[in-house]
Formats: C-alpha cells, sequence, structure tokens
C-alpha cells in the first residue's frame, strides 16, 4: 500500500533489524506452546514432566514414531469425532454468516421502529456466562427433544450470534451510501441493494465471523457434554476428555489430539486470511 | 492386547445394532475413562450371562465434565441406572434422595467380603446409598536410597513425629551451604490428601459431631502447627511457592524430597517417573503425640456405586453393581494405589505386587483395617476447597500459612469464618 | 412512503432469524436463570426460594465483593492491554514489512492453541525456581524475583498477561480488517499536506479507524468478564484467591459447590455493571468514533 511505510522508513533509519528482532522474538513467544505441544505429542509419558524440561521428541527416534497418534486417531475413534466437530462446526457458522449477515445489515441501514433497542437486547445477550444459562438451556433442549442431537448445538448458533451480528452491523454501517441511493434511483428493491451491492463488498467481514464462529464452535466444551450421551456423537474437546482419569491425565495422547484438535483450525486461517485481508473494499467500485 | 483390540470391536457392534424391542438398557457412568477400558471384559461378561440386558457404559472425566453432566441429569430425571459416587458428595445426594437404598438389596453376611471402614461412607442417615469400588488412603513416601545413604532406618509403623522430624532433619541436604538446600527431607503440600492424615492420626476433628460448623479440636490445631513449623521453623520442607511450576506430585518421584506424604493413587505416577533410578516404599503416616487409642484415626475413603433412585431395574443394576465391584473384579482393574473395596482381591498376590515398587503395598491392608474417619460434610468441597474450588477455603489460607505470609492463627480464624457460613447454608 | 413500508418489512424478515433465535435460545434460559437468583438449587435437589437471600449475602461477603474488585482489576489490565497492543501490532504489519504474512500468523497461533498446552508453557516460563523468566531476571541481577502464580500480588496480573497474550492476535485481525477499509487515498492527501508518518497516524489511521477500535473494545470488555479456561489452568484462582475473577467464581459456584442460585445471583450483578459499561461507552461512542 501507499500510505506511510514503515519498512521504508526504518530501513532509511537502521532500525529495520531491530524491529525485526522484536517480532522475531514475540513470534518465538507466541509459537512455544504450539511447538511444545507438538514435540510432547512425540514423547514418551516418562519424559513429559522432567525438570529441566526436555524438548526431545524422543518417540520420533523410535521404531514406532507416530504411535501416540495412532492411539489417538484409531483406537479412541478420533476419527468419528472429528467428523461430528467438523459437521456441527460448519453447519452452525454457515448458519451464523447467513443469520448475522441479514441481522447486521437491517440494523446498519435499514429503517425500524425500535431496532436499536432490539440491537441492545441480542448485544445484552451475549453478557450472560454460558455457566449459568446451561441448566435452563438443558432442560429447555430435553423438552424439545433435542438432548443426543446435533439440532441442539447447530441450531442455537444458526440463529442468533451476538458477535456476528455486531461485527457485520459495524461493517455495513461503515461502508459509503452513496451505493445505495444510485441504486434505489435505478428501481432496485431494498433486498437486491443488500444482495447486489452490499453484501459482496462485505466479504471480509462475513470470512471473519464466519472463522470466529467455527473456532467457537468447534472449541466449544460444556453445551456438547451435557447435551450429548452417546459417544459416537461426541465432537473432538469431548474425546480429548477421554485422556484424562481420575487422578492423572494421559499426557502424550492428550497432546496428540489436541495437535490434531488444532491443525483445521489452522487450516482454516490459513485458507481465507486472505480473504479477510483483501484490502480497501471501496477502491474497486467507486467509479 | 489384540485380544482386547477384537472385543471391544465386537461390543462397539452389539452397541450399535438396533435394539430389540425386549432389550433392557442399563446406563452406566463412571468418571475414569481408563478404568472403564478394564471394566469393558466385566460389562461383556455381565451381559453374556444376562440376554436381552445391554450395558450402555460412558466415562466422563471427574475433573472434567462428570458433576455438571450427572447434575444436569439428576435436574431433568434422567441419571442412570448405576453411577459412581464419591465419598465428598454422597451425603448431599442421598440428601436430595437421588439415590437408591440398597438396604434391602445387600445381604449382610455380603460385607464380610468388605472394608467396613470404606464401606461405612456409603451409609447415610442409616441407609445403604452407595457400596464401594475401591478406596485410596494417604501414605507416607520415602526414598530408601536416600535414607540408606544418610545412614537411617526407614520409617516403621511405631515411627513418632519425633523420629519422622529427626529424619527429616537428615535428609534435608545443603550441598553448597546457600541456605536453600537441594534434597529436602520433606514436601509439603495444603490440600485434604497431605494435610488431613497428620491431623486425624493426631486425633484432630475439624467438624463439631452434628456436621454443622467448623470447630478444630487442639490436636487439629497442633497438627497444623507441625506442618506449619516443618517449612518455616525447620527448614526442612520447601516453601510451595518456591516449587511453583513442579507438579506437587512430582517433586518426590524426581527425587527433590525424601518423604512425601499424599495419596496412595500417586503410586501410579511415582513408578512411571522413578523408573528404576531410586528405591522407594510407602508407610503409614506417623502417629501424633496427642492421640489416644481412641482419637487415633487413619484417613481413607471410598470410590463407590451408587443406583439411582429412579431407575427402573434396580435390582439389575445392583448385580451390575455386584460385578463391578465384588467377584468379578480382578487385581488388574486397579490401576496403582486404588484397593479393592472387595478383601479377596486386595489380599491376593497379584493385587500386592511384591515385584514391583513399592514392595510393601500391604501398608495399605493395615490401614484399611484400622478406624477410618473422612471428616466430610454437605458443603465440603467449598470450605475444605476441592477442584475448581482449590484456592478457596482452608486450601487458600493454608498457603499463605506455608508460604510465610499470614500466621497459622490468622489462617485458621479465616477459614473457620468462611466454612461456618458455607455450612451454615447447607 | 411506499418505499419507506418496504425498507420496514424487508428489515423484519432479515432480523427473523435473530428475533426467532434470540428469544427462545437466549431470552428463555437468561428470564429462567434470572429467576433462579431467587432460588437455593443445588440442582440435584429441589430448588427453594429465598427471596433476595442470594444478592443480600453477595453484598455482605467480602470474599465476593473481592472476587468483584479481583473482576475490575482483570478487565482493566486486559482491555487496555489487549486494545494498545492489538493496535501496535496490526499498524506495524499493516505497513509493507515483508513476511508479515508470517507474523500475522504467528501471532494469531496463541487464540486457537490449546489452553492446557499454553497453561503447561506458561507454568514452565513463570516457574519460580526453574522458570525461564526467573533464570533471566537473576542473570539480569535481581535479586528474589517473585513467585509470579504463587504470589497474591503478581498471580492476577499474571493471569491477565496471558489471557491478552492469547488473544491479541484475533483483536489485531479485526483491528487489521478496519485498517483495510481506509481509502489509501486519504494518506496521500494528507502527506500532500506535509504530515509526517507520526502525524499521518494521528490525523487519518486513528480517526478513520475508531469505529473498529470501539467494536474491538466492546468486545474485549465482554471477553475479560469472561475469563475462565486460563485461569482455571494457570492458578486455579490462587493464591488465597487472588486470581479469582467473577467468571471463575460462577463456575465453581454453579458445578462445584453446586449453587446455581447464587451462580446465578453473582452473574446478574456483573450483567447490570457490564451493561451500564457497554450504555456509557455506546454515550462516549458519539464523540469519538468517526462515523
Amino acid at each position: 500500500m501507499n500510505n506511510f511505510n514503515l519498512a521504508r522508513y526504518s530501513r532509511k533509519n537502521g532500525t529495520l533489524f531491530l524491529l525485526y528482532s522484536v517480532l522475531a522474538v514475540y513470534s518465538l513467544v507466541t509459537l512455544a506452546p504450539f511447538m511444545w505441544m507438538l514435540i510432547t505429542s512425540f514423547k514418551e509419558p516418562s519424559d513429559v514432566f522432567k525438570i529441566p524440561p526436555s524438548f526431545v521428541p524422543s518417540m520420533l527416534f523410535s521404531d514406532t514414531p507416530f504411535a501416540n497418534y495412532a492411539t489417538v486417531w484409531t483406537e479412541r475413534s478420533f476419527v468419528s469425532f472429528f467428523l461430528n466437530s467438523t459437521w456441527v462446526a460448519f453447519m452452525a457458522s454457515i448458519g451464523q454468516v447467513f443469520t448475522t449477515s441479514l441481522a447486521g445489515y437491517a440494523f446498519a441501514r435499514l429503517e425500524l421502529p425500535g431496532k436499536n433497542v432490539l440491537f441492545a437486547i441480542v448485544l445484552a445477550t451475549a453478557f450472560v456466562p454460558t455457566e449459568v444459562t446451561i441448566m435452563p438451556e438443558f432442560l429447555m433442549m430435553r423438552w424439545i427433544g433435542w438432548i443426543d442431537t446435533f439440532a441442539s448445538l447447530i441450531v442455537p448458533s444458526f440463529l442468533v450470534g451476538a458477535f456476528g451480528t455486531f461485527m457485520l452491523r459495524e461493517y455495513f454501517a461503515s461502508l459509503p451510501s452513496d451505493y445505495a441511493d444510485a441504486a434505489y434511483v435505478d428501481g432496485a428493491s431494498p433486498f437486491q441493494i443488500f444482495y447486489k451491492v452490499y453484501l459482496p463488498l462485505a466479504q471480509p467481514a462475513l470470512v471473519s465471523v464466519f472463522v470466529i464462529a467455527f473456532i467457537n464452535n468447534w472449541n466449544e466444551l460444556l453445551r456438547p457434554l451435557l447435551f450429548l450421551n452417546s459417544p459416537e456423537k461426541f465432537t473432538v474437546p469431548l474425546g480429548l476428555m477421554s485422556f484424562v482419569n481420575q487422578y492423572e491425565a494421559s499426557w502424550t495422547l492428550l497432546m496428540a489430539g489436541s495437535v490434531i484438535s488444532t491443525v483445521p483450525l489452522i487450516l482454516i486461517y490459513m485458507l481465507t486470511q486472505r480473504y479477510i485481508l483483501q484490502g480497501f473494499v471501496g477502491g474497486g467500485v467507486k467509479g | 492386547m489384540q485380544k482386547f483390540k477384537l472385543t471391544t470391536a465386537l461390543m462397539l457392534c452389539v452397541t450399535a445394532s438396533p435394539l430389540l424391542a425386549q432389550d433392557i438398557v442399563l446406563q452406566y457412568m463412571s468418571w475414569d475413562p481408563s478404568q472403564l477400558e478394564v471394566e469393558q471384559s466385566t460389562i461383556e461378561a455381565f451381559e453374556e450371562s444376562h440376554p436381552g440386558v445391554i450395558v450402555k457404559a460412558q466415562a466422563i472425566p471427574s475433573n472434567g465434565g462428570y458433576w455438571p453432566k450427572l447434575t444436569a441429569q439428576a435436574a431433568s430425571g434422567d441419571l442412570p441406572d448405576v453411577m459412581m459416587m464419591s465419598s465428598g458428595f454422597v451425603q448431599e445426594w442421598a440428601q436430595a434422595e437421588n439415590l437408591l437404598d440398597l438396604s434391602s438389596l445387600v445381604s449382610d453376611d455380603e460385607w464380610t467380603n468388605y472394608y467396613e471402614g470404606a464401606a461405612s461412607v456409603g451409609v447415610v442417615n442409616g441407609k445403604r446409598v452407595a457400596f464401594p469400588q475401591n478406596w485410596v488412603a494417604p501414605v507416607l513416601f520415602y526414598n530408601i536410597d536416600m535414607f540408606e545413604a544418610a545412614g537411617i532406618e526407614v520409617p516403621n509403623a511405631d515411627w513418632t513425629w519425633d523420629d519422622f522430624l529427626k529424619a527429616a532433619h537428615a535428609l534435608t541436604i545443603d550441598e553448597n551451604d546457600d541456605g536453600r538446600p537441594e534434597i529436602f527431607g520433606f514436601s509439603l503440600y495444603g490440600r485434604y490428601a497431605h494435610i488431613e492424615p497428620w491431623v486425624f492420626r493426631n486425633g484432630g476433628r475439624y467438624l463439631n459431631d452434628d456436621l454443622s460448623a467448623l470447630e478444630l479440636n487442639e490436636e487439629a490445631i497442633n497438627a497444623l502447627q507441625f506442618l506449619t513449623d516443618l517449612v518455616n521453623v525447620e527448614g526442612v520442607a520447601p516453601k510451595p511457592q518456591d516449587m511453583e511450576g513442579i507438579r506437587q506430585q512430582d517433586i518426590f518421584p524426581l527425587g527433590m524430597a525424601a518423604m512425601w506424604v499424599d495419596g496412595s493413587w500417586n503410586i501410579a505416577n511415582s513408578r512411571e517417573i522413578v523408573g528404576d533410578q531410586f528405591q522407594w516404599g510407602i508407610a503409614e503416616v506417623p502417629r501424633g503425640p496427642d492421640a489416644t487409642d481412641e482419637t487415633v484415626a487413619s484417613y481413607a475413603w471410598a470410590d463407590m456405586l451408587a443406583v439411582s433412585a429412579t431407575s427402573e431395574h434396580p435390582e439389575l443394576a445392583w448385580e451390575l453393581i455386584q460385578a463391578l465391584a465384588g467377584e468379578g473384579v480382578e487385581a488388574d482393574d486397579f490401576l496403582g494405589g486404588k484397593v479393592p473395596a472387595y478383601i479377596p482381591v486386595a489380599e491376593s498376590e497379584e493385587w500386592l505386587e511384591t515385584d514391583q515398587l513399592p514392595a510393601n503395598k500391604g501398608v495399605l491392608l493395615d490401614i484399611g483395617a484400622s478406624t477410618i474417619y473422612a471428616g466430610f460434610s454437605p458443603g465440603w468441597s467449598a470450605w475444605r476447597g476441592y477442584a475448581a474450588s482449590g484456592s478457596g477455603g482452608m486450601n487458600g489460607e493454608l498457603d499463605e500459612v506455608f508460604n510465610g505470609r499470614k500466621t497459622l492463627d490468622d489462617a485458621v480464624t479465616a477459614f473457620v469464618e468462611f466454612g461456618n457460613d458455607v455450612l451454615s447454608r447447607q | 412512503m411506499q418505499n419507506r413500508r418496504r425498507i420496514v418489512i424487508t428489515a423484519l424478515v432479515f432480523l427473523l432469524p435473530t428475533i426467532v433465535g434470540t428469544l427462545i435460545f437466549r431470552l428463555i434460559p437468561i428470564i429462567w436463570s434470572f429467576a433462579l437468583s431467587f432460588y437455593e438449587w443445588k440442582v440435584f435437589d429441589k430448588a427453594v426460594f429465598v427471596g433476595w437471600k442470594n444478592y443480600a449475602h453477595i453484598f455482605t461477603s467480602s470474599i465476593s465483593l473481592d472476587v468483584f474488585v479481583n473482576s475490575a482489576i482483570f478487565s482493566v489490565i486486559y482491555v487496555a492491554g489487549s486494545l494498545a497492543l492489538a493496535l501496535v501490532l496490526a499498524v506495524v504489519l499493516n505497513n509493507g514489512l515483508r513476511s508479515s504474512a508470517f507474523f500475522r500468523g504467528a501471532f494469531f497461533v496463541p487464540y486457537i492453541t490449546a489452553t492446557v498446552a499454553i497453561a503447561l508453557a506458561w507454568r514452565w516460563i513463570f516457574s519460580t525456581r526453574f522458570g525461564v523468566l526467573n533464570n533471566l531476571l537473576i542473570a539480569l541481577g535481581v535479586e528474589n524475583p517473585p513467585a509470579w502464580l504463587a504470589d497474591p500480588a503478581w498471580a492476577l496480573p499474571a493471569v491477565a498477561l496471558v489471557s491478552i497474550w492469547k488473544d491479541v492476535g484475533f483483536y489485531m485481525i479485526l483491528l487489521l480488517a478496519g485498517l483495510q477499509t481506509i481509502d489509501p487515498t486519504l494518506y496521500q492527501a494528507a502527506r500532500v499536506d506535509g504530515a509526517g508518518p507520526i502525524a499521518r497516524f494521528r490525523k487519518v489511521t486513528v480517526p478513520l479507524l475508531t469505529r473498529s477500535l470501539f467494536f474491538v473494545l466492546i468486545i474485549a470488555l465482554v471477553r475479560s468478564t469472561q475469563t475462565f479456561e486460563i485461569t482455571y489452568a494457570l492458578t486455579n484462582g490462587g493464591p488465597n484467591r487472588a486470581s479469582t475473577t467473577l467468571a471463575f467464581f460462577v463456575y465453581q459456584k454453579a458445578f462445584v459447590d453446586f449453587e446455581v442460585g447464587y451462580a446465578a445471583a453473582l452473574s446478574y450483578i456483573m450483567c447490570v455493571i457490564l451493561g451500564f459499561l457497554t450504555l456509557v461507552s455506546f454515550y462516549f461512542r458519539r464523540k469519538w468514533v468517526h462515523e
């Protein structure tokens, strides 16, 4: 971009090396726990809590380098947990993009008496911690008959997302209104203006909402714990629980499972980041 | 191993196949995934001997989600037929009428096969509401190599607190004389499994007789003072905060302390970490100077199985419990340091494992035969500080004392006030 | 007029899923649990109506009041720290550095790394005798560095720091998205007017980013009151409750002590405070958010 260029500025100053060093050190701190998780997933159980810590993935040099992963993936039926989680998180997030884009647009750009009160209510519901509402939610799901079904996890997330609504409301409101005015003159309906003009412009925000919703649904623990009963319906976080025993966890398996659980999130991030960060959105439309 | 996998696969097929109309489904909820894995063969045998009965078993870890899940099911009336029940919570669950009274189902001579102390926790208001499966007890772990190097005798049943203190001094080693020992005689921590055995072995009690208030007797205060002094006066145990960053259960097996008191379940973790690096054993926590034969008690508690009051098949549920806790069990089902409640298995060579360390697991059986006191009450998790509440109550205050930031008097005043507030709301 | 009615109808249709979902899956459980805050309910036992007793107990218990103070301190550190660091990272990475994609990814990784792994790694960093941090401090000549996680004075800031570290990549991404909506021609215009880099940051970037900053502020505020996993895994709320914040206390009350009514009362007190803060924020928003 042709705004202020820090790289050029610090190169002129001779501080570029310093800048890179600071960023490199910080990224070391952000990556270290992940690396530790990865290394531990290739260790023998007795190596996990050594002092000083060992950074050698000892199992990699044995006959069965992927033993922990094999155990997790096949014996502990992570295949099925993985598929369940993918389905639940994908459906819930797609739904959330659908509903929050409609709601965010309505809150930002359409006239409706009392819409600000409604928005305040939607936002306020995010303030109440799940720990408190989970028992009523559970009893309600039981009354509806959704216990031990994926619907109990997908439908609520499909229909409402305070974070996504808020984010898209802000995003739609930040787009200039001249497009709408021009379209009105051309006789477009409110829906056409939303669908043809504003929705394409909101692509980065829509992708962001999807990614965040996916991460949140993927990691959700309390609701699947209470709503699901059959092991064949369990999600990955519930599967990870099977490595925690009464007095001691199976740390190497837990870490292998955690790596497996994190990989899809990293992939989603890598696949979507260029859509999220695609540059000034107004540029292409201005004529 | 191969055989085990095959049977697991077969079992999955059985449970996955459509249920026949006349099939009876028994729900069983456990809090230990690895234990459930070893129980699978027992469950399979039970299904074979009870045609038309299918056991749907599920394990959610007790410190992960067992209690939220179980409470939700209690609230909706969907409790599993058979569930694990802890000594700490059984009273409250019984008072809320969630647990079936098993008195009529259990014959009296059945009890002669079970440890009485472990079984007694399951009796609430005269009703037997839970049946012991296994029990655990805190013990004194000691590093035999370090005792030999210091030229002193390892702990025995006659040890006094003075003997213990002398040994702790002899075993505390500050090689470079910087006032900061490299190896401590003892490792101390403030949780129930580390403190209560000293208190009860000194005749101490926290609660009054009807469990309605905390009234620490002098024996209890003296025991707490003795432990406090180990850190802050004698210097034979490190301040817990100086060891932060190492899990407390790893300090002894890593060879950083010569003695340590914690629950017998730590035998498994210690075996894993120690390997063959040193010889070690276990002993009863020494009897305190204030105890009399009437007041001295050992601390032990049971993991139990209970039948829900709403179960439609109480007899079958009871039979499943017998299979899981009684004659059906094998020594292998009890992971290092859990003692079978069923005496014939506990006394078997297979359970004693004399070929492994500690070579004297029989110490646990002596504890099981002695007078047991567990000291649980409604609200225990809050006033004692248990699981996610572990930073509060007695735990939180004792941490401050052992870290030298608070006097024992102030701490006791604070946690008694807090505990009585908790108990007054039960 | 015709147009206006069409817009209202479109708005209603657009909002229908949200209204239905909010009503059924949010408001009903919320109202239900609010009603529970007037009960003593052990979940596995019968609920007993106790009126204002739970609330009265909270306001007279020094422990609950300490928890509110801890939460306030935590929120201030977390919100201010997250916002400042996220802004710095976003602006730096938005400025044509080579390999900024790598850094963006690296800074986002903690947000998706399993909390158990994060806690184990940070406990080593903070370890009193064996930790990276204290060994570094000792090498720099600090005598007796603190026992971070076991010292009541340091545990709460330490938990807040790790929480910031975990979430800041997420806020950074939100701000980066905001930075990209800024029309580059504005920078050119400012440069023509003779504005230096700092002036351009103050006069162009900050005013045009206020909307994103406000959004991140509200999200961070809400998240700060719901922190649970990091606390649980790092300090378990200790030592002696020094790092126990509201969400953690609510969890203890609901799932360890089984006092669901009490937990609900705590939450609704928190919601009132949070709602008030949010209203205040929206009020001041008019003054500083560049619409």
